[in-house]
């Protein structure tokens, strides 16, 4: 075999393993999804109705009737995953929806959240570290914030900011997604926790790569601090950096239910949030694919990220 | 492999945080009063509200939110004004047979949907039987016409209502939205899209809907070929308001805070922690609005021991200091209540208020006679070394509204110091209906909005059993409840209705089945700049004749 079709068939392999392994992700979360379902004690109708209600028994019999609550549950988990497959995540209960269009139709407000988040946290975290790394008073200073930052719960963060900027100054509206200002404070809540993370790591990373041989090196080389700081230590610390905003950003959809609601903004918390209210387990188990699919997306976009980051990683 | 984090495990967190972080301030909005001048048409009003209708169609969701949002957009065959009073809307006049079987309604002939469909005596029959089909799996609308037997088309404008049991107050639930009417066009094409979807909400009403946003806001605007105002509003014609927009904030310190900061014009459900302050703010007016129906109550399980003895509910009943109670926890805000029905409830007994007052020692007496005289390490009182101990269960946290939970620890601190002890454990939502319904709970409680007094019927006939829809809480079987609750839905007759009903709110207070504890109230802050906002009987917003001065 040539050395061309060696690299190949490492890739096609590569690739191979890493679908085997993204399905394999999706079908744990899917029969987790399923199990939890089951696991709801009592009558799923009555569950589903909740406790202040007059339906009758006909239309109890009808509900158990029209989502097939009274077929064995191997049968039930046989055809929802056979639903699956064909990428029809069912109908809601209590919206009388199919998952996939109200997924989709929440999906772009959260998605718009979470990537404004992101970039303002990586933003953020890169000018405070490479700022202060190695320089004793600006260092205590910026740790002080970050501290601060990871320790504030984001809801209350959110009406803090709210009570300041919109409230008092309205500089910033409640507006629900409409327009970039209303983008402004709830992405800002979001970002400032994770910031906090992530600027800490990486100082962490810089520091050790600022003690390394190549540093000086390069400033004998005639290149400045800060050329040094961004163009060759960021480049070392930007690993781990990479590697933990990964794993970020998949949580921060869990974090977005917070701050959705606080801002009254729609998205997927907010889709999440009213669905486990009413029990509409369809809704919920759809979102938990969503989330196991975002994960995946972000984890091979790491592992690709590194790849580009460490020019060590491309052989064999 | 990663761990997949559950999104919604964070569900509690944001309740409490609601609950914790209620407090904000307001801030001066500016502008004062500019006093009630004469309505003009035009301009656009944007309200708050605190949940958004899981399903918008009246004829499924039970939630009230959507009865209060959709009121804008389905009209009913009667108007009940906030006086509950009757008067006629789309149906002219009607005639009830005198067994309540039967209800002829003349109809409006000048009447149409928003799509051009003429609304006549056919539109009424098929909106009746899509509520009766059991396929619509309505929730709520199907129960106001239990045994709804079928509409008859006697011409194009009169239609026949008939029932298999005496109905009298099916008037009132056909003046409620829940009853309200959709064109046969969208209830044939788009029945199955009612739910969700703006463009099938087709109705008679005085707004359309533009738009839905998920999670966000709904958008209406005016019906400009509105001409069929229930009898008594304050215009006819169409509504003066070019547009309404319902905004859903459900965190209430976002919600008091645009509405401080004038970003909505007005916003329901202020907590009553918010409530001086919006009062405060110059530029706001505060509504308060009691809810006619049941009040919230503690229905104690008279099947189980030791609640089956008499005098052991009633020490219950007078040793909870509930009129200091209520004050506390709601700043003064809800009123104490003394009947199982809210005094807005047509035929509410008057006479019950200060009648079983706050009386500790009479409990404890009560007590001493039923044989609960020992005491035990922790001060609780025992019979034949067994502790009066009680299980009120705590709904989970999303079911759970008006701070109840802070309102039980009052009543718990209450009745630890007549020596009885009130465990509280909180149980998943499927396990609480299960042993909910089926008995197992010495108490429990609820409130339930619906300004007519038959609502006892489904709180203390025995047969109103939580297995057949009912939500007789107290497990009460008693032949004279019985009596009186389905002779009072049987007629019309005031006189014989505040007889029956009177009689039977004296029995459940004497019998102990229930402690009535507040009433539940809506307070509402609106904008000085917007005028004419009303009410109905069920003390929900109606915006038709609504105008404001910001144009």
């Amino acid at each position: 075999m040539t050395g061309a079709g060696l690299v190949r068939g490492t890739l096609v392999r590569g690739t191979a393993v890493r679908l085997a392994a993204a399905v394999a992700v999706m079908l744990g979360a899917a029969t987790l999804a399923f199990a939890a379902l089951q696991l709801v004690p009592g009558d799923p109708v009555a569950v589903l109705l909740g406790p202040a209600t007059t339906a009758s028994p006909e239309v109890r019999a009808q509900i158990r009737d029209d989502f097939g609550f009274d077929r064995p549950v191997v049968v039930q988990y046989a055809s929802y995953l056979g639903h699956l497959v064909r990428g029809d995540l069912g109908e809601s209960y209590q919206l009388q929806r199919p998952v996939a269009e109200l997924i989709d139709s929440q999906l772009w407000p959260t998605v718009q959240l979470a990537s404004a988040a992101v970039v303002l946290a990586v933003a953020i975290a890169v000018i405070s570290a490479v700022t202060t790394a190695g320089r004793p008073l600006p260092r205590m200073l910026a740790s002080a914030w970050e501290l601060v930052a990871v320790s504030t719960p984001s809801y209350w963060l959110g009406i803090v900011l709210l009570t300041f900027f919109s409230f008092r100054l309205t500089i910033f509206p409640v507006a629900g997604a409409q327009s970039f200002s209303a983008l402004v404070l709830p992405a800002v809540t979001l970002a400032l926790p994770v910031a906090g993370v992530l600027a800490q790591v990486l100082r962490e990373g810089l520091e050790t790569a600022l003690a390394q041989p190549f540093v000086v090196t390069a400033r004998a080389r005639g290149l400045t601090r800060m050329a040094v700081r961004f163009r060759h230590a960021l480049r070392h610390a930007a690993v781990s950096l990479v590697t933990l905003t990964g794993w970020l950003t998949g949580t921060l959809l869990g974090g977005a239910v917070l701050v959705e609601v606080v801002f009254a903004r729609p998205g997927i918390g907010t889709l999440t949030l009213q669905a486990v209210a009413n029990k509409d387990m369809p809704v919920v188990i759809g979102v938990v694919m969503i989330s196991a699919f975002v994960f995946v997306l972000i984890s091979t976009v790491v592992d690709l990220a590194y790849l580009a980051i460490d020019p060590r990683l491309r052989k064999g | 492999m990663r761990f997949v984090r559950p999104t919604y495990a964070l569900t509690g967190v944001t309740v409490a945080a609601a609950l914790v972080l209620g407090a904000c301030g307001s801030s001066d909005g500016g502008s004062a009063d500019t006093g009630s001048g004469a309505p003009s048409a035009g301009g656009s009003v944007t309200y708050a509200v605190d949940t958004e209708p899981v399903c918008y169609n009246v004829h499924v969701s039970q939630q009230d939110i959507t009865a209060e949002i959709q009121r804008s957009v389905v009209d009913s065959l009667v108007f009940l004004d906030a006086d509950q009073k009757l008067h006629p809307w789309l149906a002219s006049s009607w005639e009830t047979s005198s067994d309540f079987k039967t209800f002829t309604f003349k109809l409006r002939k000048d009447v149409t949907f928003t799509d051009g469909t003429p609304f006549d005596a056919n539109a009424v029959k098929a909106n009746f039987d899509h509520i009766a089909d059991p396929k619509t799996k309505s929730q709520y609308a199907s129960t106001l016409i239990k045994t709804y037997t079928g509409t008859e088309v006697v011409d194009q404008y009169t239609a026949k209502i008939g029932f298999s049991a005496p109905s009298a107050p099916f008037l009132q639930a056909a003046s409620t939205p829940y009853l309200g009417f959709y064109s046969p066009k969208t209830l044939q094409a788009n029945a199955d899209k009612l739910c969700s979807e703006s463009p099938a909400q087709v109705g008679t009403g005085p707004f359309t809907v533009a738009d839905y946003t998920k999670g966000q806001s709904i958008k209406f605007v005016k019906n400009p070929h509105y001409n069929w105002a229930p009898e008594g509003s304050a215009h006819t014609g169409p509504a003066y308001l070019d547009t309404l927009t319902i905004r859903v904030l459900s965190e209430d310190s976002t919600r008091v805070g645009v509405l401080s900061s004038g970003q909505v014009d007005g916003a329901r459900a202020i907590p009553p922690a918010n409530v001086s302050a919006v009062e405060a703010n110059k530029a706001l007016n505060v509504v308060r609005l009691q809810a006619a129906g049941g009040t919230y109550q503690i229905y104690l399980n008279v099947t189980r021991t030791p609640l089956t003895d008499q005098r052991v509910r009633t020490a219950i009943q007078r040793g909870i200091d509930l009129g200091k109670d209520v004050q506390a926890v709601y700043f003064g805000q809800y009123q104490r209540a003394w009947s199982p029905l809210a005094p807005r409830t047509p035929s509410y007994d008057k006479s019950l208020e200060n009648s079983w007052p706050y009386d500790p020692a009479l409990a404890g007496r009560l007590l001493d006679e039923a044989g609960w005289s020992g005491r035990d390490a922790e001060g609780y009182r025992t019979k034949d070394g067994k502790r009066l101990s009680l299980v009120w269960p705590l709904m989970p946290a999303e079911y759970v509204k008006d701070q109840r939970q802070v309102l039980g620890q009052a009543v718990q601190a209450d009745l630890k110091k007549i020596g009885v002890e009130i465990q509280r454990p909180t149980f998943d939502i499927g396990t609480f209906i299960t042993k909910g319904y089926g008995g197992e709970f010495d108490v429990l409680d609820s409130s339930w909005a619906r300004p007519e007094p038959d609502i006892l019927r489904v709180f203390f006939n025995s047969a109103s059993s939580a297995a057949t829809g009912g939500q007789n809480a107290s497990f009460i079987s008693d032949p004279q409840l019985d009596q009186w609750t389905n002779e009072g839905a049987a007629t019309l007759d005031t006189k014989i209705r505040d007889d029956v009903y009177g009689k039977t709110q004296k029995r459940v207070i004497d019998l102990a089945a229930s402690v009535p504890v507040y009433v539940p109230t809506t307070v509402i802050g609106i904008s000085k700049q917007v005028h004419g906002l009303t009410f109905d009987a069920s003390s929900w917003p109606v915006f038709y004749s609504t105008w404001t001065d910001k144009k």
